[in-house]
């Protein structure tokens, strides 16, 4: 640790457990998703387990901790101009949460999420195997929703690939770990980087109850028991 | 008189010929929709099956028996529509369909061979044969469309 750094622990075990747990399922929704008819069904039943996970994170930007809350970080196009400027020339300028452009990227690849497990719910593969909201809609809508669905995980590769540049260019060029961040929770900041803010952590029980609702509501959208 | 008939049954027998040629020479366009339209048929009469076999609709022993010929017998149709002519026509087959020609006529046959499976096993009123036989068809289906067919 250099002189006048601080650890401080910035991200909550709900947002990494969050993060790792989408990591493993996005890469099961990859392959899955490209190998066929073979593996549709554990696609799908993956795919409802995504889409908790994402309404979970959505809630906990507003209910969670200070730094996995939206309001903490969608900042100004003002502190985004300043913030890429920093970036391109490479000078360190530490954020306890997230910086504002990786900020905004996160909104992004929620909502990017949203589309893919929410088009996945209409989808069809002219076989056996419909998304569970098939029945509500025509089949040349849902085609439509199908074909959504194969390009908007072109667009989720894309964003995933940006970033994961952009966290290693961190590493590589502004000696940031944020990789190892978001295993320990923990970051390495100058003492004056939180600019006096204090983060509050929110109750992992809290996160639990969120979870429950969030995979309860899932329940009830494939099952449609009503 | 003799040679008039004669004439007369070269006439109509070439033209017999000719309608003949015209019938196969189906336009292209027409045998894409064609093609298509047997493949949407096995859907109509696999689906049903399929929801029993997921435990989603109840075991119907005459509708999986009804359903099962039929698609034993469509299961033969689509093949002669995947012609040479329709290589440029709009569609979801993949090129692969007209340069593949050994894998994708073996991929046929395997539909062909498991639709006669299940058909059978229907038929005879054999559950525990259809639950056994179902798999077959589904996997040559899905596999077929795996690599012969545009998403
Ligand atoms: C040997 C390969 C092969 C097999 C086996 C096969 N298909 Fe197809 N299927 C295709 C191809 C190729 C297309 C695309 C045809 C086109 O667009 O011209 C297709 C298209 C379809 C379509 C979409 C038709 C449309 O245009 O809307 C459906 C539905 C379909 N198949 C159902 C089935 C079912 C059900 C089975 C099994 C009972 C099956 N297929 C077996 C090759 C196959
Ligand atoms: C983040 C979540 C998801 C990801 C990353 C994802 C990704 C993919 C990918 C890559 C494909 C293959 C597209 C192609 O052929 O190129 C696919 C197909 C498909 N997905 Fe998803 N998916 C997700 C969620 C869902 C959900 C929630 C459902 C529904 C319950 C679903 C249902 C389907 C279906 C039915 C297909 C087959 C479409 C076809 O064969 O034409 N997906 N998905």
């Amino acid at each position: 640790m250099g002189a006048g750094e601080t650890q401080v622990k910035v991200w909550d075990v709900p947002v990494r457990l969050f993060h790792w747990l989408l990591v493993l399922l996005f890469a099961f929704m990859f392959f899955s998703g490209k190998s066929g008819s073979e593996w549709i069904e554990w696609h799908m039943r993956a795919g409802y387990a995504v889409l908790a996970l994402v309404l979970f994170r959505i809630l906990w930007g507003f209910a969670g901790s200070t730094h996995a809350r939206f309001t903490s970080f969608l900042a100004a196009p003002s502190a985004c101009i300043e913030c890429m400027k920093h970036l391109l020339a490479r000078k360190p300028s530490p954020y306890p949460g997230h910086n504002p452009l990786g900020g905004w990227m996160v909104l992004v690849l929620l909502l990017a999420l949203l589309v893919q497990t929410g088009t996945g719910l209409f989808a069809n593969d002219d076989l056996l195997s419909n998304g569970p909201l098939y029945d509500l809609i025509s089949k040349a809508t849902s085609d439509q929703l199908t074909m959504i669905h194969i390009w908007n995980f072109n667009l989720l590769l894309l964003l995933a690939g940006a970033h994961l540049i952009a966290v290693l260019y961190h590493a590589a060029f502004m000696k940031e770990n944020l990789i190892g961040a978001m295993f320990t929770g923990v970051k390495r900041l100058p003492a004056d980087a939180a600019g006096g803010v204090v983060a509050r952590f929110a109750s992992p029980w809290l996160a639990l109850v969120l979870l429950a609702v969030t995979a309860l509501a899932v329940y009830l959208i494939v099952k449609r028991p009503f | 008189m003799r040679t008039k008939l004669l004439a007369a049954a070269v006439a109509v027998a070439a033209l017999g010929g000719a309608s003949l040629e015209a019938l196969a020479q189906t336009k292209p366009d027409v045998m894409v929709a064609q093609r298509q339209a047997v493949m949407k048929l096995q859907g109509k009469y696999l689906g049903p099956i399929g929801a029993m076999m997921k435990g989603a609709a109840p075991y119907n022993a005459d509708v999986v028996a009804l359903n099962a010929t039929f698609l034993e017998n469509l299961a033969r149709m689509p093949w002669d529509g995947f012609d040479p002519s329709t290589k440029g026509e709009k569609s979801k087959a993949k090129p692969e369909v007209f340069t593949d020609t050994a894998k994708f006529k073996a991929a046929a046959d395997t539909l062909e061979a498991e639709t006669a499976k299940l058909g059978a096993a229907a038929r005879a009123k054999n559950e525990a044969g259809v639950r056994a036989a179902f798999g077959g068809v589904a996997k040559a289906c899905g596999s077929c469309h795996d690599g012969f067919r545009e998403k």
